[in-house]
């Protein structure tokens, strides 16, 4: 608990790092708002947007330098809604040509076998290094097994794999791929106060109906600030209370409770104790709710920023009129 | 018996790096009749090491035997019951109360380790008693005595579990004078007492050089110097420590150089007056 690290910031030296967070965190949207409005169809026109805003993003992650297995990796808590789409897309669209009929049963051996190959992928998992793509394998040798292993069958259907239902699976496949990207590319070169910053400059305009802008961002970043000052009192507190015996590890529900307990209390305890020393402090330091402040760091808005804004409204302009026509 | 250190060296995991905590660190402590004060600089490597004593932390390199159980433990072993044998009291221990009631949380280590409830009373009311808390007091909220009160029932939840080694983590630390000397007393009554060894982390030589009997000296995360306090004191390379002397030995220090009196190194203040009015019948 060391060392724990709040967001994904990655130090690096590229334009993305440099860019001004707010115009980051704006060009964000634009895209992300650009790669929706491409519709879901199994058309050229879509489909071929859709990959080169894939190769644009690719090559945005190759200028930032950053280790391309690392921005993957972002994917892994959506890998299983990714198959899940996927299967859906491809079992229940049945338009365009039929690419193939595959009778599948669900067999005794079959069963039997997908059981037995599920065991095997729990264990062999850990020795694999690309674990996303043997997920992917590890989904697609279900189906083959169900193929395959026809024997002493319960019942059987027909899988029809249409080249719609492919094309469209593919296409949101991509999509949602293109999504995590670029939001990850945006967590991994902004630095989480640089972050806060953004949002709270972008958000400014709320306060024109009385939204705390400001207060919020500042409890936001007290928030992010606070939590390894925390995080390393809740360790303290946890080898206090490891040195009266209480044993994190091995116990069984009932002491877990009680354990649980004696460490909630005293950093409920700390955590307030803190808050008020921190109230006291930034108030002798002269801070004052809603009044304005300067910052010691201030951004401006360079041609580097603009272009890039620039550019992202006219990819959003450039699929927007695509659609129309 | 006790704890050995063999070769210990132990690594805290960094961003890319790992830094060094301690190492090479090779010691050996009696399970009875010890006072050792570890003292050194901020990061050199304290709090680590007594760490180690009680296998909240398992070594990286080397090996720690405590009570005859090797760390790092063989899989299947438990070394829970390690930590009733050497009772740690950490920093700041008055954050780790909890319970609704002193005495209560004063019971909440001898339960973990099994112990009845009738049999968990009997030694918090006798730990209670050890540091000097009122039977009135039982029945209170630990939140809503003094600071220094709950820092005596920290200590007594420590105390309640009957370790056979204790070992104190800057107990002392923010307690005004009254306070620190108070505790102190305590800690040498249990030793006199009880013959327990006592491992003391600190900061203040005057407590070193009143109460400690050895002394360790750790600096950058090495055992610089291990020994009898009267040794280390007439060290030949005691400025290298960066330690300073207690208050009775600059005393008789500067009373050598302004008026030539005789240097008989005294460790506390008592017998430095005693030592005065010695000279002075003379």
């Amino acid at each position: 608990m060391n060392n724990i690290t709040i967001g994904q910031y990655i130090p690096g030296d590229s334009w993305l790092h440099k860019l001004d967070p707010r115009i980051k965190l704006l060009s964000l949207v634009v895209l992300l708002v650009a790669t929706f409005f491409i519709p879901i169809s199994h058309e050229l026109i879509p489909l071929v947007s859709m990959g080169v805003i894939f190769l644009g993003v690719m090559a945005l992650t190759y200028s930032t330098g950053i280790p391309i297995r690392k921005v993957l990796n972002g994917l892994k808590p959506i890998v299983f809604l990714l198959t899940f789409t996927f299967v859906i897309q491809v079992f229940y669209v049945k338009t365009g040509d039929i690419l193939a009929s595959i009778p599948m049963y669900i067999s005794l051996t079959s069963v039997l076998g997908i059981i037995i190959f599920i065991v095997f992928y729990q264990w062999s998992k850990k020795y694999v290094r690309f674990k996303i793509i043997y997920f992917f394998a590890a989904v697609l040798m279900v189906f083959v097994l169900q193929a395959y292993l026809p024997y002493v069958p319960f019942t059987s259907y027909t899988l029809d794999i249409h080249t719609d239902g492919l094309m469209r699976a593919l296409f949101i496949f991509v999509r949602i791929t293109n999504v995590i990207i670029m939001t990850s590319l945006l967590t991994f070169t902004t630095m989480t106060t640089d972050l806060n910053f953004a949002i709270e400059a972008l958000l400014r305009p709320l306060k024109v109906i009385k939204v705390p802008v400001d207060v919020m961002a500042m409890m936001l970043s007290l928030t992010l600030r606070y939590i390894p000052t925390l995080l390393g009192e809740t360790e303290k507190i946890m080898k206090a209370q490891a040195s009266r015996g209480v044993d994190f590890k091995e116990s069984k529900f009932k002491e877990k409770v009680v354990q649980i307990i004696s460490l909630l209390i005293p950093v409920f305890v700390i955590s307030f104790k803190r808050a008020e020393d921190l109230g006291n402090a930034m108030e002798v330091r002269g801070y004052v709710i809603g009044a304005k402040r300067t910052k010691i760091d201030e951004y401006r808005i360079g041609f580097s920023d603009l272009a890039t804004l620039f550019i992202s409204f006219v990819i959003l302009a450039i699929i927007i009129v695509v659609k129309t026509i | 018996m006790g704890i050995q250190f063999k070769n210990v060296g132990y690594a805290y995991k960094g961003f890319k790096k790992s830094y060094d905590a301690i190492k090479n660190i090779n010691l050996n402590i009696e399970s009875k009749g010890e006072f050792i004060a570890i003292v050194g600089h901020t990061g050199s490597g304290k709090s680590t090491l007594v760490q180690h004593m009680n296998a909240l932390l398992l070594p990286n390199e080397g090996n720690v035997i405590v009570f005859g159980q090797q760390l790092p433990p063989k899989k299947s072993e438990k070394i829970n019951y390690l930590r009733q044998k050497v009772g740690l009291v950490f920093q700041f221990p008055e954050y780790q109360l909890f319970e609704e009631t002193i005495i209560k949380d004063i019971m909440f280590g001898p339960k973990n380790f099994k112990e009845t409830s009738e049999h968990a009373l009997e030694s918090a009311k006798k730990a209670a008693s050890i540091v000097g808390i009122d039977e009135s007091l039982y029945e209170q909220s630990p939140f809503r005595i003094s600071g220094g009160q709950m820092r005596r029932v920290a200590v007594a939840g420590i105390l309640a579990m009957e370790p056979e080694i204790l070992v104190l983590d800057e107990p002392t630390r923010g307690l005004d004078p009254k306070g620190r000397t108070d505790l102190m007393e305590i800690f040498r009554e249990i030793h006199e007492k009880e013959d327990k060894t006592i491992i003391l982390i600190t900061h203040d030589m005057d407590l070193v050089s009143e109460y400690a009997k050895r002394i360790i000296v750790l600096s950058e995360g090495k055992i610089v110097f291990d020994g009898k306090k009267e040794d280390l004191f007439a060290h030949p390379d005691f400025n290298s420590y960066h330690l300073d002397y207690p208050t009775p030995l600059k005393i008789l220090k500067h009373l050598e150089e302004t008026i030539g009196l005789p240097f008989v190194p005294k460790y506390d203040f008592t017998s430095l007056l005693e030592y005065l009015k010695e000279v002075n019948h003379e």
